[in-house]
């Protein structure tokens, strides 16, 4: 396909889905019971007069539409509104949330994706052999276990009982570090079980995955040739067979990546690691609906940016699609 | 004359549906010092089979009405239909009763009829006369069922981890349906403390796996739990594939502009963050497992609409749909009679497949405080070991058994989905293996194509084979069921 063609089709795509995701949450938090505005009054001030006040600020006195127009023209603009729970704007509460999560969720990819990669690889190349059956089984077991209940069991073992690691948040609260150095070693000294948690749980899955694409490519006639022509199997295996074998992870890989508000929720949760999961934790528990609504559509986007990163990528890495 | 082996199933399987449906419906309501004689008396307590009443009257209009179609097109008169319609007019009788029309105060929700589970009885045995009678109606269709049956049966039993799979979940099916035989139900209530809060296990059977932060026992939850986490699991597996396959077959089978549509409603739907935007409707619409099955349910559905629609659009490339279209089948006759049938493996794969997702999905909500606080799942037993802050005492004995439970549960639907992706669908198997397009792998649910150990081909289990259709000399008056 032309390269123009292509990405113009995938960017409107992503485009199209965005605009039907941030309507579909227009029309949720407005479907939502109880009056928001009832809400944004302060307990000790409550006056009809400040009903109607704050009614008329956040536009829930226009018809539907009017509403609409007006949701938009704010959410172009990033203005969500002030937070229920901490009185301050949403824009700012979620921007100061972004990066711990994304420290977390990108070491644990990474971990899981290098670990992964390799057992997949080899387990696909020596199928059936114990190797393969051990990892592959206990890859299954990985996907099937729920990831707070992971959590709970590490902390368990190495913060209770071997008291290796501190048992959440990111720094040790009230501890003011002397210099960058120690305060770099202390949020790694954090970031330790809530990475490797996270790691636990992808692993599993992209350790099937790439065994099962790798199994489709080992038929392929390309490998044949190549071991006709006498190359060694370390050559065909990383030459030949696992670039390709490849490709449907990055599919996967970019696709977890997009979700990581919902991959992250439950570890934040657990570890009480400031970041957007338990930012939205916190915002559900507290009937934070401002929030809870930019970080729905903030998850939502990342979701839609990711897969878009996907098919570019797929452009690049794989011929066939230019054909 | 009704195959034998039909015979047999519907004399061995009735008493068993009998016997799960009392079960789930057996009474909670047990005091403390109740001997074990007194269970048999449960099988006849009032609230057996008490359902609300609009259960009955949806199984009425179905009976009825698929038994009038079938009394209208049959070519040949048969007792079939005719036991339909008296199953269809005993549950109607059952609606009547349970909805207090006789008593003058109607209530699709009222549940006043003590012997419930007399007409629970009636009603199952005129099933199993119905379906008596279709075997003796049309017994060369019958066998063809109980062929295929027994041939899959064959293929899956060679397969280790669906029979791994199945072992674990007929374990943990029987525990939860056994609940009020195990444990009593008294012990949920927050205020029978069986000992000291976080007491260690001991030998004592209620104690076997210690106690809670309140003293009550985990085994006792523990059992319990196991009724709505498999309950929520099928229930919500069950929205999903009714909605993920009917779009995917439409959207595979129209195609064109409507196709597009349904596939854009999948795709919105596939990038949704599901945990986020579950949170906002639980948190919203209320605490109860009815609300946790319509979210995991409709949040699911767009993996088994893509797979089926991928199917969808195989079939119908095939030749006998262009047949059906030449003689000028109804589209809806087509997607019924032609494409359902042939998707459907796959759609039976992909529910099971489904039900483990589910079960996840309803654990972590329950996990995160949104399941019902009246009743017990295993989510929600993690929840209040969270809570109280079981992981740093170490209460382990609280936190082990619903999570290992849980493993085993979704491990074992796991397992049994793609045990059955390959005995049902020895095609997909095929092309799966063959490497296709690069996007292809991102179709399946589970990226578990031909797991380890996988299953014999056909030819190599016994008996297996193409059906060979009845024999020359076969007479379906004097059938013997393969025997001499």
């Amino acid at each position: 396909m032309d390269k123009r063609r292509y990405f113009t089709r995938k960017i409107l795509n992503a485009l199209l889905t965005i605009v039907l995701i941030a309507s579909f949450n227009f029309v949720l938090f407005r479907i939502l019971p109880g009056d928001p505005a009832r809400l944004l009054v302060p307990k000790g001030r409550f006056s009809m007069d400040a009903m109607a006040k704050q009614r008329a600020n956040f536009h829930l006195d226009k018809p539907m539409w009017e509403q609409f127009i007006y949701y938009w023209k704010d959410t172009v603009q990033l203005k969500f509104g002030d937070s229920f729970a901490q009185k301050r704007p949403v824009a700012q509460v979620v921007g100061e949330r972004i990066w711990p999560t994304v420290i977390l969720v990108g070491t644990g990819t990474i971990i899981a994706t290098a670990v992964g990669l390799v057992t997949g690889v080899i387990a696909g190349w020596r199928r059936n052999s114990k190797f393969d059956v051990i990892t592959t089984n206990s890859g299954m077991v990985m996907y099937s276990m729920p990831t707070f209940w992971v959590c709970l069991i590490f902390i368990m073992i190495f913060s209770t009982w071997l008291r290796w690691f501190p048992v959440g948040r990111m720094y040790d609260p009230g501890v003011v570090y002397t210099s960058w150095f120690s305060q770099f070693g202390a949020l790694l000294h954090h970031l330790f079980l809530p990475a490797f948690t996270f790691a636990i749980t992808y692993m599993g899955e992209y350790h099937l995955i790439v065994r099962s694409s790798l199994t489709g490519v080992m038929k392929e006639d390309y490998v044949l040739t190549a071991r006709a022509k006498g190359l060694s199997d370390s050559n065909v295996l990383w030459r030949h067979v696992a670039p390709n074998a490849m490709l449907p992870t990055v599919t996967l890989v970019m696709m977890n990546i997009g979700f990581v508000l919902s991959g992250a929720i439950l570890t934040e949760a657990v570890f009480n690691w400031p970041g957007l999961g338990l930012l939205s934790y916190d915002s559900m528990v507290q009937r934070d609906y401002p929030v809870m609504q930019a970080v729905f559509l903030l998850g939502s986007v990342a979701v839609i940016a990711a897969n878009l990163i996907a098919d570019i990528m797929y452009y690049y890495l794989d011929p066939r699609v230019k054909a | 004359m009704i195959p034998r082996r039909l015979r047999t199933w519907i004399l061995v399987w009735t008493p068993v549906v009998w016997l799960v449906l009392t079960l789930v419906t057996y009474p909670k309501d047990r005091p403390l010092d109740t001997g074990f004689v007194h269970l048999l008396g449960g099988f006849f307590a009032p609230t057996v089979a008490n359902y609300p009443a609009w259960i009955p009257l949806l199984l009425a209009i179905a009976l009825a009405a698929y038994g009038i179609v079938k009394l209208v097109r049959q070519a040949e008169s048969s007792w079939f239909p005719w036991a339909l319609i008296a199953a269809g007019a005993e549950a109607g009788l059952w609606f009547v009763a349970a909805s207090g029309l006789f008593h003058g105060h109607f209530s699709l929700s009222g549940r006043d009829t003590g012997i419930a589970w007399l007409f629970q009885t009636v009603l199952i045995v005129l099933i199993a006369a119905a379906v008596y009678a279709w075997g003796g109606a049309s017994p060369e269709r019958a066998e063809l069922t109980v062929w295929n049956t027994r041939q899959i049966w064959r293929l899956y039993r060679s397969n280790w981890q669906g029979m791994a799979g199945l072992y674990i979940m007929a374990f943990f099916v029987a525990m939860a349906l056994l609940a009020p035989f195990l444990a009593n139900h008294a012990f949920l209530d927050p205020t029978a403390q069986i000992g000291l809060p976080f007491a260690p296990p001991t030998l004592a059977y209620y104690h076997w796996f210690g106690t809670t932060e309140q003293g009550m026992s985990v085994l006792a939850e523990f059992i319990w739990s196991a009724r709505i986490s498999l309950s929520v699991g099928l229930s919500a597996a069950a929205i999903s594939t009714v909605l993920g396959a009917g779009i995917g077959i439409a959207a595979g089978y129209y195609g064109g502009w409507r196709g597009e549509i349904c596939m854009r409603l999948t795709d919105v739907f596939l990038v949704i963050p599901w945990l986020p935007l579950a949170m906002v409707l639980a948190a919203a619409w209320g605490q109860n497992y009815g609300i946790i099955v319509l979210i995991v349910g409709i949040t699911s559905w767009p993996g088994t609409a893509r797979v089926v629609r991928a199917d969808a659009l195989r079939v119908r490339e095939l030749q006998f749909i262009e047949r059906g279209r030449a003689i000028g089948s109804s589209n809806w006759h087509i997607m019924q009679k032609h494409i359902l049938p042939n998707v459907f493996p796959l759609i039976f794969a992909n529910t099971i497949l489904v039900v483990a997702i589910a079960i996840l999905a309803e654990t972590t909500l329950s996990f995160l405080g949104l399941g019902d606080p009246l009743n017990f799942s295993w989510g929600t037993m993690l929840h209040y070991a969270w809570d109280s802050g079981a992981a740093g005492l170490p209460a382990w004995w609280y936190l082990l058994p619903p999570g290992i439970a849980i493993v085993f549960v979704v491990l074992a639907f796991t397992f049994m989905g793609t045990a059955f992706d390959e005995v049902l669908d020895p095609k997909l198997r095929k092309r799966e293996e063959s490497g296709g397009r690069p996007d292809e792998g991102t179709d399946r649910l589970l990226p578990l194509g031909g797991g380890v150990g996988g299953t014999e081909s056909l030819a190599e289990v016994p008996g297996g084979g193409i059906w060979p259709g009845p024999a020359d000399d076969w007479d379906p008056h004097n059938d013997t069921g393969g025997r001499p």
